[in-house]
């Protein structure tokens, strides 16, 4: 299967649908090259959740346009995307033809980020924008419509309301439902969603991650939840991957990430997410800024916010370690991480 | 000190998205000094600094100049055109006649040059009217908003609706104006309408930034408002408005002197088209000389004022410059080039 | 409750008939009024041949469409009322009604300035799209600067021009007319024919240098809907290169355009007494500046309201195409 002999290789029970392989995104800039992917990996399992966690600017939405091939111009990325159909060869993705890749994206995996509010083509109708998807891909029209009212109904839209209208006249969470069902259209197996709730007031953001539990149910679908919201993971997926400039430094299974994270960051990030029940001088946000992706800082790139920082991390960028169970860190001092960094938390959340 | 006055030059890549380089928060006092220093940097300076690293700039500023040029200085160094010469002599064939003679024999060269200053009359006559008044309706009607501004923009509208060469004409066929500065004025009587919308929807824009109701909340006249918040942030668009304006003053007023709407009473060269014209240029190719030479001075004016437009406009949307900072390939090819 | 799309174009009627109301009126106190004017200018006429107050105001009547001996506001009423049966009075020159006159003449207005928008528009346009696509190429930055070039050319120095090398000079189009001298008017392929031949060159003087500013306009405007978040979802989508082309990028950069559409209907329309006249072309733009020629003000008047008149008709046809394109459009424009 895999080629590539890394440290970290876990050797998960499921099988894996998307792997992502060294692959790094570089954009040319007057003042330098900015790398705002570098050299990540990661293996998507069959029907998980997978949460990928990060600031802002840490690379997470770059990440995700990456798995569909779909890095705005000027980048270029490079690495391996592989694909594993349900049936069939796997895909490379990245030397797949114009035409192939098309037809992958939506059929197979479907990327949702925020900004519905601008995802339709405001001088067409709704209804359009799903008949188009259906053309273009070959797919059975009036089959197809069938299917959207039915997941506009899953997603507790009135189908009839919002096929006939243009996108202004919608609300932003219905456009945000309405892009999600237009997601699943063409019965993917791999949903990729980038801070689909972020615009999203509070109520609505609850309704839909039930939903997507829901959907998840019924399609049998694969989703990778792309957020810097890390209560909103912590129920919803499966498996966590910790993004920090622009490179992944911890991945697990949720409950030992939320218990027994390893990493400094990750231990610094789940105390500075603030919890209504804690009094006010426990919460800590994290100090110093996220680097600039055209001057990482050499070694460890959380070395200058970091207390465990010692000449090691300076020198030397860690590499990815399975420690446990299906649980990998990248950093020198995993160990005394636990000690240095305790959780604060007074209450169970 | 309020940042961005003027320091801002091609090489910083930190504009904010938002920011319009005129805007000025500070409300520290300055001497009298400092603030004169502030409002030549700003408004002078830094422009000039900027024009400068567009070719386009750089262009359209030296075109313009060479036409401003001979229309102050150049009319005196240049000999007032005199029938002494040869008839009809083509371009290019005498040192003595550059350009050629007309049908009297006055040379070409100095017809040119002695019919700019009713040129440049007519165009900054005409321009700062029409830009004062769209400015003066554009930004009351903006700010005040409700029935003052519905008010204004029915007028507005009707004024942009009725076409603007046949008003000309008629007014001009009754009034019968002289004057280059009055005829400046008559051209543009209604090109001021299309700028006064312009400038109002930036009005309305920026009258909900913050610092403009903060100077709102601190009970600043509603004068004070207008003139130190809204007015500086309106200096692209006044400008670039002053520019299109011109560039329909020469083409109006060339064109109706050409076809002798207006009446022969200055030199200027869409009179010497129509004497041309009237001469037989078009007819035979022998006169032709006296056809080109005033119609690419007209061309060659416009191209200036265009250019400048055009790089204005690029230098102060902050969303092209924004562009500038992330595409830096394309753009600069084009710069370059 | 009406659709969307009738606030505008509701909104546009209104502004229409208050527009040649006002020109209506303006009209009227331009003959009335100013010193030089055409009452004057009949009295003293009529002075000089010793014609009685009577019969001068019965001619003003006909010619002007009111009376001089009525109070001011009947006069007014009078001369309103006329226009809107479509009275414009009687050419001092020609001696015939205004309205046959330029009833006449207008269609071929309209079908050289009509022309000339179309072919400008669509070519500019198509252009604009193929020039975006190839953004910073050297098609792309050679063309774009000859347009800025082409637009700094007036409509009648390339008027000139043309007729100069390619019409006096050179004969390969005709110096005046709509149609040639021994063609019978109808709907033959001759007369077509003829028409376009002598159509050619004041269609294209116009339509030329605009064709750069569509261009260009174009160009930006798809550049910028390129980046809009619905493209990159469409793309995201599997939607087809074309579907994207034309559904996603072509039609939502056209309609900004919308608002230079308006101007360049006015600006082709009010041109026409400049293009018309330099190619002895009779439409109502000549007839006009040969009404000026004759000190005629009921032709001149009439002229300068029938081209009104032409403006609106087609801003509002303009208003109706994009209130079909633009769905968010209706209400009051802005």
């Amino acid at each position: 299967m895999t080629v590539s002999e890394t440290q970290f290789e876990h050797e998960p029970e499921q099988e894996i649908i998307l792997e992502v392989e060294n692959v790094s995104v570089e954009f040319d800039m007057e003042r330098g090259t900015s790398r705002v992917l570098d050299t990540v990996s990661l293996d998507v399992r069959r029907g998980e959740t997978i949460g990928v966690v990060g600031e802002s600017g840490s690379g997470k939405s770059m990440f995700a346009s990456a798995m569909l091939d779909a890095v705005v111009d000027p980048g270029i990325l490079s690495g391996d995307l592989t694909y594993y159909p349900n049936e069939g060869e796997p895909v490379d993705v990245l030397n797949l033809s114009d035409e192939e890749l098309r037809r992958l994206r939506w059929e197979e995996i479907s990327l949702v980020f925020q900004g519905a509010m601008s995802s339709f083509n405001p001088v067409i109708k709704v209804e359009d924008h799903f008949v188009e998807t259906l053309e273009d891909h070959g797919y059975d029209v009036d089959e197809g419509l069938e299917r959207a009212h039915q997941l506009l109904a899953d997603l507790y839209l009135d189908p009839n309301r919002v096929l006939d209208s243009y996108p202004h006249e919608l609300s932003g969470g219905m456009k945000q439902r309405a892009l999600i069902a237009l997601g699943l259209l063409l019965e993917p197996n791999v949903l990729v969603m980038d801070e689909p709730t972020a615009a999203l007031d509070l109520l609505m953001q609850r309704s839909i991650i039930s939903l997507l539990e829901d959907i998840k149910e019924k399609y049998d679908l694969t989703l990778v939840f792309i957020t810097h919201d890390l209560p909103l993971v912590g129920e919803l997926c499966d498996r966590l991957a910790v993004m920090y400039s622009f490179q992944f430094v911890e991945s697990g299974p949720t409950a030992e990430i939320i218990d027994h994270a390893k990493h400094p960051y990750t231990r610094a990030l789940l105390n500075a997410t603030p919890n209504m029940q804690m009094p006010l001088e426990t919460m800590r946000p994290i100090e110093g800024a996220s680097p600039d992706p055209v001057n990482v800082p050499p070694g460890c790139s959380y070395h200058p916010r970091c207390e465990l920082a010692d000449d090691l991390c300076e020198a030397q960028d860690p590499a990815r370690e399975l420690i446990g169970d299906d649980h990998d860190v990248a950093c020198h001092h995993w160990e005394e991480s636990a000690d240095a960094i305790p959780f604060d938390r007074g209450e169970s959340r | 000190m309020s940042h961005d006055s003027g320091g801002t030059t091609a090489e910083t890549t930190e504009v904010a998205q938002d920011e319009s380089l005129f805007e000025t928060r500070s409300v520290e006092k300055m001497t009298r000094g400092e603030y004169y220093r502030e409002l030549f940097d700003t408004w002078i300076a830094a422009p000039l600094r900027i024009l400068r690293s567009d070719y386009r700039g750089i262009f359209g500023f030296a075109l313009i100049g060479i036409f401003i040029l001979m229309g102050t200085i150049g009319v005196w160094i240049v000999p007032s055109p005199e029938a002494t010469g040869p008839i009809l002599q083509p371009a290019f064939k005498s040192m003595e006649h550059p350009l050629g003679t007309d049908s009297v024999g006055k040379d070409m060269v100095s017809l040119i040059v002695h019919s700019t200053p009713a040129m440049l009359k007519m165009v900054s006559a005409g321009a700062i009217f029409a830009t004062s008044l769209a400015t003066i309706i554009g930004v009351s009607a903006g700010y005040l908003g409700g029935t003052v501004d519905r008010a204004m923009m029915t007028i507005v509208d009707v004024a942009m609706t009725i076409p603007g060469l046949p008003l000309i004409i008629v007014l001009a066929a009754v009034i019968d104006p002289t004057s280059p500065y009055l005829i400046g004025i008559l051209v543009t009587i209604n090109a001021w309408a299309g700028s006064s919308r312009t400038i109002r929807s930036q009005v309305l824009t920026l009258r909900n930034q913050s610092y403009v109701e903060a100077s709102r909340a601190m009970g600043l006249s509603t004068f004070t408002i207008m003139s130190k918040d809204v007015l500086p942030n309106m200096m692209p668009y006044i400008m670039m408005g002053f520019v299109g304006t011109a560039r329909r003053v020469i083409f109006a007023s060339a064109g109706l002197y050409f076809i002798g709407v207006l009446p022969f009473s200055t030199l200027n060269w869409g009179v010497m088209m129509n004497l041309a014209r009237s001469n037989g240029a078009l007819y035979s190719p022998i006169a032709a000389h006296w056809l080109w030479a005033p119609m690419m001075a007209i061309v060659l004016m416009s191209l200036g004022l265009i250019l400048l437009a055009q790089s204005f406009d690029r230098v102060f949307n902050p969303r092209l410059r924004a562009k500038h900072q992330k595409s830096s390939d394309a753009d600069d090819s084009e710069v370059l080039s | 409750m009406l659709p969307m799309g009738m606030n505008r174009v509701a909104k546009r009627l209104i502004q229409s008939a208050f527009t040649l109301y006002a020109v209506a009126t303006i009209s009227f106190v331009l003959i009335h009024q100013l010193p030089g004017g055409p009452l004057a200018y009949l009295r003293a006429q009529m002075s000089q041949t010793g014609q009685n107050p009577e019969s001068i105001n019965n001619l003003a009547n006909v010619y002007l469409s009111f009376r001089p001996d009525e109070p001011l506001y009947l006069q007014y009423i009078d001369y309103i009322g006329g226009v809107l049966q479509g009275d414009l009075g009687t050419s001092f020159s020609v001696g015939e009604p205004v309205s046959r006159v330029l009833g006449e003449a207008i269609p071929w207005t309209v079908f050289i300035m009509g022309t000339n928008l179309v072919i400008a528009f669509f070519v500019g346009v198509t252009l604009g799209g193929f020039l975006a696509y190839n953004e910073g190429s050297r098609f792309d930055i050679s063309v774009s600067v000859g347009s800025t070039f082409l637009q700094s050319i007036p409509y009648y120095v390339l008027a000139i021009i043309m007729l100069m090398y390619l019409a006096f000079y050179n004969p390969f189009f005709p110096t005046g007319g709509r149609y040639g001298a021994n063609v019978e008017p109808g709907f033959s392929i001759a007369f077509l024919g003829s028409a376009i031949h002598h159509g050619a060159l004041p269609i294209l003087s116009h339509a030329i240098p605009t064709i750069g500013g569509w261009a260009i306009g174009m160009r930006s405007n798809a550049i910028q809907v390129r980046g809009e978040d619905y493209l990159r979802v469409a793309r995201l989508r599997g939607l087809r290169q074309s579907r994207i082309a034309t559904r996603y990028v072509t039609r939502n950069a056209i309609l900004p355009l919308y608002t230079s559409v308006m101007i360049a209907i006015g600006a082709a329309m009010g041109g026409s007494v400049i293009t018309e006249t330099i190619f002895s072309y009779p439409g109502v733009g000549y007839y006009m500046f040969e009404a000026i020629q004759r000190q005629d003000f009921p032709l001149m008047m009439g002229g300068f309201i029938l081209i009104t008149f032409g403006v609106v008709g087609g801003l509002t046809i303009a208003d109706l195409t994009y209130s079909r394109l633009d769905p968010r459009a209706g209400g009051v424009g802005e």
